[in-house]
């Protein structure tokens, strides 16, 4: 199980869970942020924090962007378990679905 | 003079010297000295000896809370007294009749417990100003025998330098004076060896094995027992000898058993006849650690014993044990069970089996750790944070410790519940003989572990549907046995029952956390029920009312058994009714308890305590139990609770009691026989 | 009183005598259907995922695996865990797991506690536990704080912490339960962090190899009642300057690495005093400076270390494995003595029913009728 980072978080990366998440693995991408599914431990301390509410329990990710769950998967397909975002800098990219997107309407607002 | 005893079997007939030979029905002794003086062993020495010759008996040793008191001083002495007799007794009786005192404060100390009449042999030795002096006499009361003011002249007073006369035997040995003066409890106990006409030959073996390393020391004791038997026969101070003809018991083979050695017995056999390994958790105290010191030495019979850090940590391995598939015990007295009481709620709330031995000394708090009470009734009961029923056993003499055990383990096992045993120190260190049970008619118990799926789930009842065979695929620990209410008892190890227990509230079935209102008073009266089913597997309260005239009922529990039988044996001689009946069972009841009750117009309750079973009795069937209570550290006196259950039948049936010699009255005072 | 050699027993793996499993295990496995309720963001969530990742990696038999608690926010571990598992009475949990590793060989025990469920209530059983050396691991959450109870000070808990309980400072002074549990001789010590899942497993294998008591200290963050407890060794900024890192067999250095030699500029050397210090890695020669040797007989070392943590707000800490030493432990001599009773007798005497039997007439007999 896991927690996911679902579509509200395209280009708003509030970064408030980062700050939350006690095993700091939450990690930046270009438009988003990803949750490394194997590092989260469920704690759901990111949940109620982002403004957004992008973040939900891998059970109760709502149908329509159900996908998302693979893709916070997928994005550390090449990049494994680096063991903490603190140290590692992705924000050069994206999953290539996620790269793929219309900007969100009222990202910057 | 020779001591004379009163009773009612008493005939003098000449022995093959010019002795004369007493015929007595019984005897009450009472051997006392400094706790040095090896009373204890003296006495226990002379227990064996009336065993083997066949004399039905009851013993009761009495010692002091301090290993080695002062010595010479009254709170340094230490006692042990024996009852034999020719026929079947029940308490080691209220009065001796012959007192042996090692030293001043040994006589100062047991002569205000002395009958009118009664014999005194006195080991004059220590009779020394400063012994004197720290028993308290400001005068030697040995000076004074004969005068007018004599303070011993109810008595026949036999003085004997019991010390001068070892040291003197044992010379040869070259012992030291101090070691050589060590053997004079042998001379003793030759003497009244010599002059109840006991075997020597157990005591000699006995004495063989015990100083098989040092052949001076045993040389010294085997020379001074023979030196006091000798002592007796050429001495022209003993005129006559005593016989007590061999008691009639029940057949079979009898050994002399303690309550503790009878109690641990009965563990080593409740693991073996529910082939559950024996473990127990047990913190040393007073009067229980021989028990833990006896079950050390069975470890062949898979008996495993931890001595732990304190009391809960006893009982929290014993837990942790029972949850792994043995059977755990834990065992102390009162202050040990105040530690365990949260301990004891997590194994009633986890329905574990478990067996927590109360030997009940004086409270509260350090109280008398020698002395015996039976004021731990109602912590056991109620002594838990909730509602926390446990299941209560108690033994009624020392032998039936054994079968005590075994009781309690039967409940704990089939019920899956903590059970309270609850003995005292007079019944641990009190012995009696023991008609030897065969370990095949001992109740088999059967742990019947789980070891299968006992739920279908959900999943398993959808794939029914479709054809799968909806069979249990999932354990619920908490899916009860509708007979007995018992849950299932799945041990490590075994696969597809994994599950998790704990001191939290849990669902009923599924056993997983529940702060369900409901579902807390559910499983508040089940597990209450789960206790109260066991009055089902209980036999029927036995009553003695042999002439079923009775309108007074006695009821007792524990220790008490013996001084309640040998008072409603007074009240029966002295010529009225009165009904016995004894509890075995104090959680539940037995089932027919109350009918019981009901027919009779009043109930005596004689305890060590201030009336908790009369407290129980009251609640539970508005009877109006009436207390008899005395809190003496010491077992209920047989002729003082007679004449209370007199005057209760007098109030009863509305006539004059008077128990005459039967009661406190002069010349009786002794326990009496059962009228046949 | 007279003493008698036991002899050495063999010496063997933590989980030698339990079964292994059939094939490859899954941590979805280890996970029970229980909901986890710890409060968002507890560190005893990481804790839990490590240890269900973990287990199967041991290769036991899952239905051979027990989990003792206490009582606390994290004694509620157990639950989660799809073993066999009991969730006891707060601090006692030491002792039962005493009962079930004596009664069991089969069985890989573990304790799973609080700093208020080891060190205050439970203290007693914890330093005894570690005395008998009985084969357990026992994990320490240390959040240095009463989780449970909302929020008083703990008996790790710095002094002057301000709490419900202590609203102008707490006066007592902390246990640092590393050196607690070696001053009671614990055969295996080691600290770990919760959120550092790499060296919280390493750290695990260990234990669970190691046989015998093992205690793990986890520092564990209470977010709730003592947010931030840990951060000095959390925080990627200063955490190569709060933790002093401990490897068998290698200098004990930390602070700034030196890109070259791989040591921090820091390191422990012997003070003059016999204890051990903290020093210029720099004004050292590299042989001077002192070697972590976890397997010394002599805890002494291992004790001078562990006196380096910080007792107040932790700036410093020693993380890692202080001391892992082979030593017999109290349940396989318990069972060697019963087994070996029992052989000796079952031969001579015949089965227990016999033997029983013999038992009970054994002594001074007579027959009646
Ligand atoms: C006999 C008893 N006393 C007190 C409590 C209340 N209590 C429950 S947990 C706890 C302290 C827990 O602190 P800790 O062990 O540090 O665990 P944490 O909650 O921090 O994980 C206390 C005092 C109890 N359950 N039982
Ligand atoms: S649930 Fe906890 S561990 Fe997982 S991403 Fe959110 S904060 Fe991090
Ligand atoms: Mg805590």
């Amino acid at each position: 199980m896991t927690y996911v980072i679902s579509a509200s978080c395209i280009d708003v990366k509030d970064r408030a869970c980062v700050d939350e998440c006690p095993v700091d693995c939450i990690y930046e991408g270009a438009r988003m942020l990803y949750i490394q599914p194997d590092e989260c431990v469920d704690c759901g301390a990111c949940e109620p924090v982002c403004p957004v509410e992008a973040i939900f329990f891998e059970d109760d990710v709502p149908e329509e962007t159900a996908r998302f769950t693979r893709l916070n998967a997928e994005f550390f397909d090449d990049l494994g378990s680096p063991g903490g975002a603190a140290n590692s800098n992705f924000a050069d990219r994206d999953h290539p679905e996620i790269a793929a997107m219309p900007a969100q309407n009222g990202a910057h607002a | 003079m020779p001591p004379s005893f009163v009773g009612p079997a008493s005939l003098e007939t000449p022995d093959h010297g010019s002795r004369l030979v007493k015929q007595l029905d019984r005897v009450i002794i009472r051997f006392a000295g400094d706790s040095g003086d090896g009373m204890q062993l003296t006495g226990d020495r002379f227990t064996q000896e009336s065993s083997v010759f066949g004399n039905d008996l009851v013993t009761l040793p009495n010692f002091p809370a301090e290993i080695r008191a002062p010595q010479g001083t009254l709170p340094g002495v230490s006692s042990f007294q024996v009852h034999f007799a020719d026929h079947d007794i029940l308490t080691a009786g209220d009065r001796p009749d012959v007192l042996v005192a090692m030293n001043p404060a040994a006589l100062k100390a047991n002569v205000g417990d002395l009958p009118k009449g009664a014999a005194i042999i006195v080991d004059t030795h220590d009779f020394t100003k400063r012994n004197l002096d720290k028993a308290g006499y400001a005068v030697n009361p040995l000076d004074l025998l004969g005068d007018a003011n004599d303070p011993l002249g109810d008595f026949q007073v036999h003085t004997v330098d019991l010390t001068g006369m070892t040291v003197e035997a044992v010379k040869e040995y070259g012992l030291s004076r101090k070691d050589a003066a060590r053997a004079k409890n042998m001379f003793a106990l030759g003497l009244l060896s010599w002059m109840y006409g006991r075997p020597t030959e157990p005591t000699t073996t006995f004495l063989e094995n015990k100083f098989k390393k040092s052949p001076d020391i045993l040389g010294a004791n085997l020379t001074a027992f023979k030196a006091g038997w000798n002592f007796g026969e050429t001495t022209e101070t003993f005129v006559v000898r005593y016989e007590i003809k061999p008691a009639k018991l029940p057949e079979g083979t009898y050994r002399n058993i303690t309550g503790n050695l009878a109690l641990s017995y009965g563990l080593i056999a409740a693991g073996v006849r529910s082939g559950l390994p024996v473990f127990l958790g047990s913190y040393p105290i007073t009067p229980a650690s021989d028990i833990l010191h006896e079950l050390s030495k069975h470890k062949s019979f898979g008996v495993t014993t931890l001595q732990a850090e304190d009391e809960i940590a006893g009982i929290g391995a014993a837990i942790g044990a029972s949850f792994a598939g043995s059977l755990g015990v834990t065992t102390t007295s009162g202050p040990g069970v105040a530690l365990k009481s949260e301990a004891v709620g997590l194994a009633v709330m986890t329905e574990l089996p478990l067996l927590v031995i109360d030997v009940q000394r004086g409270g509260p708090s350090t109280g008398l750790p020698t002395k015996t009470e039976q004021a731990d009734l109602l912590q056991a009961m109620y002594g838990r944070n909730g509602e926390a029923p446990v299941p209560i056993v108690a033994p009624q003499s020392p032998g039936d410790c054994f079968s005590a055990a075994v009781e309690a383990a039967r409940i704990a096992i089939t019920y899956r519940t903590p059970v309270m045993l609850l003995s005292d120190g007079y019944l641990a260190n009190g012995s009696e003989p023991w008609l030897i049970p065969s370990v095949d008619d001992l109740p088999e118990i059967d742990p019947a572990f789980a070891t299968a799926p006992n739920h279908a789930s959900a999943k398993a009842l959808a794939a029914a549907e479709n054809g799968g065979d909806g069979e249990p695929d999932e354990f619920w620990p908490y899916l009860r046995d509708p007979e007995t209410l018992a849950r299932p008892w799945a041990i490590p190890g075994t696969a597809g029952l994994e599950h998790r227990i704990g001191g939290l509230e849990k669902g009923e079935g599924h056993g997983n956390i529940s702060y369900d209102p409901a579902n807390h008073d559910l499983m508040v009266r089940t597990r209450q029920a789960k206790i109260e089913a066991i009055a089902k597997s209980l036999p029927p309260l036995e009553v003695d009312d042999a002439s079923g005239q009775a309108k007074v009922l006695v009821i007792g529990w524990g220790s008490t058994y013996g001084p309640i039988g040998a008072a409603c044996r007074r009240v029966r001689r002295a010529g009225y009714h009165v009904a016995q009946t004894h509890l075995r069972h104090l959680n539940p009841f037995p089932a027919d308890l109350g009918e019981i009750l009901k027919g009779y117009d009043k109930v005596l309750v004689p305890e060590m305590n201030l009336g908790q079973l009369s407290k129980m009795l009251r609640a539970e069937f508005l009877v109006d139990a009436i207390g008899y209570n005395h809190v003496r550290g010491l077992p209920l006196k047989a002729a003082e609770l007679a004449e209370a259950i007199g005057q209760l039948v007098g109030e009863a049936e509305g006539i004059n009691v008077d128990l005459g010699e039967h009661g406190l009255n002069p010349p009786a005072d002794h326990e009496e026989m059962p009228i046949q | 009183m007279t003493t008698i050699d036991l002899g050495t027993p063999s010496l063997r793996s933590g989980t030698e005598s339990v079964p292994a499993a059939d094939g490859p295990q899954t941590g979805k496995e280890f996970t029970s259907d229980q909901e986890v309720r710890w409060c968002p963001g507890c560190g005893d969530y990481a804790v839990l995922k490590a240890v269900q990742s973990f287990l199967p990696g041991l290769g036991l038999r899952r239905e051979n695996i027990v989990f003792v608690s206490g009582i606390g926010c994290s004694s509620r571990f157990p639950y989660y865990l799809d073993t066999y598992g009991m969730h006891s009475i707060h601090g006692r949990a030491p002792s039962i797991a005493t009962g079930i590793a004596t009664a069991r060989e089969d069985l890989s025990v573990w304790v799973v506690t609080g700093d208020g469920d080891a060190l205050s209530i439970g203290g007693n059983h914890l330093i005894h536990a570690l005395r008998r050396n009985v084969n357990m691991t026992i994990l320490l959450f240390n959040n240095r704080i009463y989780g449970l109870t909302k929020g008083q000070y703990s008996p790790t808990s710095e002094v002057g912490k301000v709490t419900k309980s202590t609203p102008m400072g707490s006066l007592d002074h902390p246990f640092n339960p590393v050196s607690l549990a070696l001053g009671a001789e614990g055969s295996f010590v080691a600290r770990t962090i919760d959120s550092d899942r790499k060296h919280l497993t390493a750290v695990l294998e260990a234990a669970a190899a190691h046989r015998g008591t093992s205690f793990v200290e986890i520092y564990q963050n209470c977010p709730i009642f003592n947010d931030n407890a840990f951060d000095a060794i959390k925080d990627s900024e200063t955490k190569e300057h709060a933790i002093i890192p401990l490897v068998h067999g290698e200098p004990i250095t930390f602070g700034t690495r030196d890109e070259t030699t791989g040591l921090g500029d820091k390191a422990l050397a012997r003070s003059a005093g016999g204890g051990v210090e903290v020093v210029d890695t720099a004004a050292m020669p590299v042989e001077d400076l002192l070697v972590h040797d976890a397997h010394n007989e002599d805890p002494s070392t291992a004790f001078a270390i562990s006196r380096l943590t910080d007792s107040g707000y932790l700036n410093r800490s020693p993380i890692g494995i202080f001391r892992q030493v082979q030593r017999p432990t109290y349940d396989d001599l318990a069972r060697a003595q019963v087994n070996d009773a029992k052989t000796k007798a079952t031969q001579a005497e015949g089965n227990d029913t016999d033997r029983l039997t013999q038992l009970l007439n054994a002594g001074d007999t007579w027959n009646v009728g």
